[in-house]
């Protein structure tokens, strides 16, 4: 290929890139560059020039309103790789203190947290196994037996544990002591795995994990390869492509290229043991090769280009180190190129094995901490590319250290910016024998490597996201090739034009410099589907949506020239597997320009697609058939996928059996009484300000309390208290014998049951758990009726005036649903004492917003409605 | 509060950018331009401190629509962009360049003349390093179309000289445009860069009035200063002015064997290789058949016949002559085990054989010379020719019956 006579004007300097900059999002239009004389006449009278960029390209366009599905969604089922939201704080307060600090903070303490709970035997396998028995959880207070004198009680410990868990992100959150005594303690010893090194190990990976969801560079070069295969009629050929769940299985489909690549047989399937990285392939001698590329693994395969003709392994080689690139010679049969992360690239030949070119673990041209290395081919089958984040080097394979020469610089030779870094170096060799494409974050660049350094052409790209894959198509001599720029995280997809040559005047008809032809066009993403697709049920949306929001894992393409038609196939690969492709039609080979769709916006479901096109007899269009089938499978491979896609639900069968739980049949008088009361409301018109059912009369004054038979031991109480003989009174009850006090409390229950609703502070006199459930253990031993261990109700019942109508005053023994949670209930139920509290608090969870009492006007009661058996009220 | 209004404000700024960026991926120009004239707002307030600021989005957003919108004409782009100067100072000389490359673009050579000259007297206060840069360029293009101005002249003039009738005033104006050309050109090029079509017309200027040594100096200057990047086309000059000049056969080879050394695979090694066999000097025959071989490595001369031709043509000499085997043998030690596979598969004789029969008779006498007549290519292509009943083709068999067993010599 001859040299262009005369290139378009540039300055050169030398130098790190003076620029500063960002990713700026529309540096790419509006800009010739440059100009040159050219154009198509023979010298006029009038010179003729030609841009840089802008000039005239081919017009394609679309035919679908969304990428299709080629092949049908696989039947296991998917895991989304992790998103930012599982590994980052996400604490509100978190935030706003980080708000100042740039950078992310990761969530370590949850993830090992994650790791204890969900392999508590890799964790703290022998030491839980022989320490479980000297480890308490029940509720009460232990008693030192002499079995279990090694016994200690955890409870409060974990206590703390999940109070921790509610404050978290507290900026000021302290340790309770007791965990952090708990800590100290045992740090050293409990875990299986050094606490320290396990620590160290999950933030690594964590670091990993972020650092692969801002740019995960191990897909670079994308795992989907096209292989067109010779046939005479209809054009066929061979998709690669992984799939499986972990995507560690190659598959070689072919397809048949109708209106829409239709898939034919079964395709021929490997297993490999790792996942598929990166799929390269190139065409020599008629033979395709296809390189796969895995962490620790890459392997060759041969396929013929005959159709139907079956792929054969060649080679596999094992690194020590993960390989960061695989690239397949297109001169030579068998040749490959091989990076790793340490550095090293070797030329890798089936039949001679590996050569090593270059071990270097320091970047070329200045530092940078990206282990990411790249190696291509170049006009010389001897001298490779070799690139990092710096920049491109070429060495010759003969004399590696000897002979090399730079190709491309991160800095002022290539009028790069600031912090712009080399994302993907590929060889347009079936374009141009001597050209080079490199893609930056920013910007994408033509070399030529017969004037290294300089790039024959630059345009800044504008992509969200770094172009991870991209996909050259070359053109007809004179004509403008085709490369397609495909970002793996958004997923876009970028088609651009440029052209090697024009036809140059001054030089008397030789080739001219390098041209970007026409605007850059945006192609269909695959989660651009969503839109066109029937409206799904929310929860299918959202699987959906995660399905086809995938990052793009890989990019090929093909162009098919039928006479006068030409049309450009692209498929696009995701992470989960599924390939999409779509259609683009030459703009001169279609007679009738079909209906703009500049300005029209797709509703959801009433898209394009689905509309029946007059010329298809069946009624729908091929795609939206595709979708049908698509989305059918994929709903199918949904139900049989794992609950993990549930929302959770709690079953409480394991706690308690049903019998526990059931209660008397038919509503309660209570329950009763407020459905009237909604029922009247409703007639009325009205609202309900509170539940309590004495609302609406005016609450009584607390009365002086005299009770009928005779005083409360409170009054008693606070009576020896003012006369300063409490000491004595404390006496007195203390060695009241069990028999007595038991006679006495029956007695009182009896006087209650007469006067209902005349209650008093007595019930405050039993406010604390221990007593209480010391209480509760001594009226095991007799009947259980014990006034202050009163069953509690709806606390409002306590300051119910004696003779109040029954209607309003719902009582202990006419509410025994209400009395589910007192202890007595439950021990009925056969309930152990140490569940008790947990199924009250248990219960208490599920009956959120309990009544809310009145506050009586004019009175200093103040009153709680806990429902809890310690809920007794306070009012003084 | 202002801070919420800023921030809302800025929101809707990026929203309705994403729109428009939306709308320029796809083609949909109307769209775009609706678009923009809403963005124009941001112009108001400008909190941004983005290195590309709203009106720098605006040109380029506007730029890029005017070029494609269907009802778009030159008069509302010249407007366009008049405005668009006006609109920031740090970008006054880049937008008028981009205005005027449209021009130019557009044939609109005067036009751009004049804002050329309108934008070389421009001057505001004291220039950043890029502003002058980009005031050297807009010299630089206004001599360049000076230039053409001076040879429209210049043939007119020679037209009317073969008349023998000369025209006093075209001839000044000619030797205006001259020294206005040559002012500009020969500053731009002075600085490190890419200037191919500046030197070549600034050198044809010299080359006109005779001042050859200054033709010289700056062609030996872009090609050998080690500021300038390693361009081909440097050479390339100074090797056709050496030959118009008609200098001496070893100051051509001298040149192109730089050429060679920094682009082995250039066109013209083709012409040096024929310059070289030629020479009678047995270095320089054997510098021809490296320049040769190495050319042929490439890719892109895989299937170039006049290249298979020329080491064709050297190899069967050195065969016929059985002088300088070595040299051959030399070649031959670091290719042999790649070329084999790279040229002379039976894949490519055949695709050769069907494409193009020289090119496979060429490469058929190299590889029987090369690889003995039990090579595939040779085999297959000479079984072909010899079925074709073409004369080269049994001349050739012959020939390879004759010196069958050079091959052990050169690759034992």
């Amino acid at each position: 290929m001859e040299f262009p006579a005369a290139l378009f004007p540039s300055y050169f300097g030398a130098g790190p890139p003076q620029e500063e900059g960002g990713p700026a999002p529309v540096a790419g239009w509006g800009e010739h560059g440059q100009v040159l004389e050219g154009g198509p006449g023979r010298r006029q009278v009038q010179p003729a020039f030609v841009p840089r960029r802008g000039a005239m390209s081919e017009k394609w366009e679309t035919t679908d309103a969304a990428a299709v599905p080629v092949l049908l969604p696989s039947a296991g089922c998917w895991i989304p790789s992790p998103t930012p939201q599982d590994i980052l704080y996400r604490s509100g307060l978190c935030r706003k203190l980080r708000a100042g600090k740039s950078g992310a903070t990761l969530d370590f303490a949850r993830q090992l947290g994650h790791f204890f709970v969900d392999h508590p035997e890799d964790a703290f396998g022998s030491l839980g196994r022989l320490l479980h028995k000297n480890f308490y959880l029940g509720n009460s207070k232990l008693k030192v037996i002499v079995t279990r004198n090694s016994t200690i009680r955890m409870t409060a410990l974990v206590e703390d544990i999940d109070r921790l868990e509610a404050r978290r992100g507290c900026p000021r959150q302290h340790l309770a002591s007791r965990l952090r005594w708990f800590s100290h303690l045992c740090r050293d010893w409990l875990f299986e795995v050094p606490l320290g090194l396990l620590a160290d190990c999950l933030h690594e990976e964590l670091m990993q994990q972020w650092s692969n969801l801002l740019f995960d560079d191990s897909l670079t070069g994308g795992a989907l390869a096209w292989l067109p295969r010779e046939d005479g009629g209809t054009p066929v050929g061979c998709l690669v492509h992984p799939g499986g769940q972990a995507m560690n299985h190659l598959y070689f489909q072919d397809v048949v290229l109708e209106e829409l690549p239709r898939t034919q047989g079964s395709p021929a399937q490997f297993e490999l043991i790792g996942r598929v990285q990166q799929v390269a392939a190139a065409r020599v001698d008629g033979q395709d090769f296809v390189g796969v590329r895995s962490d620790y693994h890459c392997g060759v395969w041969r396929v013929p280009s005959k159709r139907r003709a079956a792929p054969t392994p060649l080679q596999v080689i094992r690194t020590d180190v993960p390989a960061s690139c695989l690239t397949v010679s297109p001169h030579l049969p068998g040749e490959l190129s091989v990076c790793t992360q340490s550095g090293t690239v070797y030329l890798w030949s089936v039949e001679t094995g590996l050569q090593q070119l270059r071990h270097d673990p320091q970047t070329m041209f200045f530092r940078d901490h990206s282990p990411w290395r790249w190696s291509d081919f170049t006009a010389h089958p001897r001298v490779l590319s070799c690139a990092d984040r710096t920049g491109l080097q070429c060495l010759d394979a003969r004399a590696p250290r000897r002979c090399h020469f730079d190709l491309f610089k991160v800095g002022e030779e290539a009028g790069c910016q600031q912090g712009e870094r080399v994302v993907l170096p590929m060889y347009l060799g079936r374009a141009h024998p001597s050209q080079y494409l490199v893609t930056t974050q920013f910007s994408v660049y033509v070399l030529d490597e017969r004037l290294p350094l300089v790039p024959v052409l630059k345009w800044a790209h504008m992509m969200k996201a770094p172009p991870l894959f991209a996909h050259l198509m070359p053109g007809k001599p004179g004509r403008s090739h085709n490369v397609l720029l495909g970002a793996s995280r958004t997923q876009e997809l970028l088609l651009l034009q440029y052209r090697d040559s024009f036809w140059g005047v001054s030089t008397g008809g030789s080739q001219s410099a390098c041209q970007l032809a026409g605007t850059p066009q945006k192609l269909h993403s695959i989660a651009g589907c969503l839109q066109h697709l029937p409206t799904q049920l929310p929860h299918r949306h959202h699987l959906l949506q995660q399905r086809l929001a995938a990052p793009a894992a890989g990019l090929a393409a093909t162009l098919q020239e039928d006479g006068p038609h030409k049309s450009m196939l692209i498929f696009q690969l995701s992470e989960a597997g599924d390939v999409f492709c779509q259609k683009l039609t030459h703009k001169a080979a279609q007679p009738p320009p079909p209906p703009s769709r500049d300005e029209a916006t797709t509703a959801p479901g009433s898209s394009p697609l689905f509309e029946a096109p007059a010329s298809s007899p069946q009624g729908l269009g091929t795609a939206a058939l595709r979708y049908r089938r698509w989305l059918r499978a994929f709903s199918r491979a949904c139900r049989e996928s794992p609950r993990h896609t549930w929302p959770p639900s709690l079953s409480q069968r394991r706690l308690f059996t049903r019998r526990d739980l059931e209660g008397p049949a038919g509503p309660s008088s209570l329950q009763k009484q407020m459905r009237q009361r909604l029922r009247q409301t409703m007639e009325q018109g009205g609202r309900i300000q509170h539940w309590e059912p004495l609302a609406l009369q005016p609450p009584p004054m607390p009365q002086t309390l005299e009770p009928a038979g005779g005083p409360d031991p409170l009054s008693v109480r606070l009576t020896a208290a003012w006369a300063g003989d409490w000491e004595q009174w404390w006496e007195e009850r203390t060695s009241f014998s069990v028999a007595q006090r038991q006679r006495a409390l029956r007695e009182r229950r009896r006087r209650q049951k007469r006067a209902q609703g005349c209650r008093s502070l007595s019930a405050s006199f039993t406010s604390s758990l221990t007593y209480q459930s010391e209480l509760s253990e001594l009226s095991d031993t007799g009947p259980p009726l014990l006034s202050p261990n009163r069953p509690p109700i709806l606390s409002q019942e306590s300051s119910l005036p004696p003779g109040s109508p029954p209607i309003h005053s719902p009582t202990t023994s006419a509410a025994p649903d209400e009395a589910l949670l007192s202890s007595q209930s439950l021990r009925c139920r056969g309930i152990p004492k140490e569940r008790r509290k947990t199924l009250r608090d248990y219960l208490s969870v599920w009956a959120e917003g309990p009544p809310e009492p009145p506050e009586p006007p004019g009175s200093q009661a103040s009153q709680l409605c806990i429902p809890s058996s310690q809920s007794q009220l306070s009012s003084a | 509060s202002s801070n919420e209004h800023k921030s809302n404000f800025k929101k809707s700024k990026e929203a309705c950018l994403s729109y428009i960026q939306d709308a320029l991926l796809q083609k949909q120009w109307k769209r775009a331009a609706e678009f923009l004239s809403c963005y124009v707002e941001s112009l108001e307030k400008d909190y941004s401190r983005e290195h590309i600021g709203p009106s720098e989005m605006i040109w380029r957003i506007g730029t890029e629509i005017l070029w494609h919108h269907s009802q778009s004409n030159m008069k509302e782009f010249n407007c366009f962009m008049e405005q668009m100067k006006t609109l920031g100072v740090k970008r006054y000389l880049k937008v008028c360049l981009e205005h005027v490359f449209h021009l130019l673009c557009n044939g609109q050579i005067d036009e751009a003349y004049q804002n050329l000259s309108l934008a070389e007297s421009w001057r505001f206060g004291e220039q950043t390093a890029i502003q002058d840069k980009e005031m050297k360029l807009i010299q630089a293009y206004r001599g360049l179309l000076d230039y053409y101005s001076w040879s429209k002249q210049k043939s007119i003039l020679l037209e009317h000289g073969e008349d023998g009738f000369s025209d006093l005033a075209v001839e000044r104006e000619m030797h205006g445009y001259f020294r206005k050309a040559a002012v500009a050109l020969k500053e731009i090029i002075k600085i490190p860069g890419v200037w191919d079509i500046f030197v070549k017309c600034y050198v044809d200027l010299l080359e006109f009035y005779g001042d050859h040594n200054e033709a010289r100096q700056v062609l030996n200057e872009y090609a050998y200063n080690s500021k300038f990047p390693a361009n081909p086309n440097a050479h390339v000059y100074l090797y056709q002015f050496l030959k118009r000049q008609g200098e001496s056969k070893k100051s051509l080879v001298s040149a192109l064997k730089i050429l060679h050394d920094i682009v082995p695979s250039h066109e013209l090694m083709i012409d040096f290789n024929t310059m070289l066999q030629k020479s009678k000097k047995r270095k320089k025959r054997r510098l021809g058949l490296e320049v040769i071989f190495a050319a042929l490595d490439y890719a892109g001369w895989k299937e170039n016949a006049k290249a298979w031709g020329c080491l064709a043509r050297q190899v069967k000499q050195i065969v016929i002559s059985e002088k300088h085997l070595d040299w051959i043998k030399q070649e031959w030690s670091s290719r042999k085990d790649w070329w084999p596979a790279f040229h002379f598969s039976r894949y490519l004789a055949k695709r050769n054989w069907q494409e193009n029969k020289s090119l496979s008779y060429e490469k058929a006498l190299v590889a029987g010379i090369l690889l003995g007549k039990g090579c595939k290519y040779f085999k297959y292509v000479s079984h072909q020719g010899c079925k074709a009943q073409l004369k080269r083709f049994r001349m050739l068999k012959k020939f390879m019956n004759r010196h069958n067993l050079v091959y052990l010599r050169i690759s034992g």
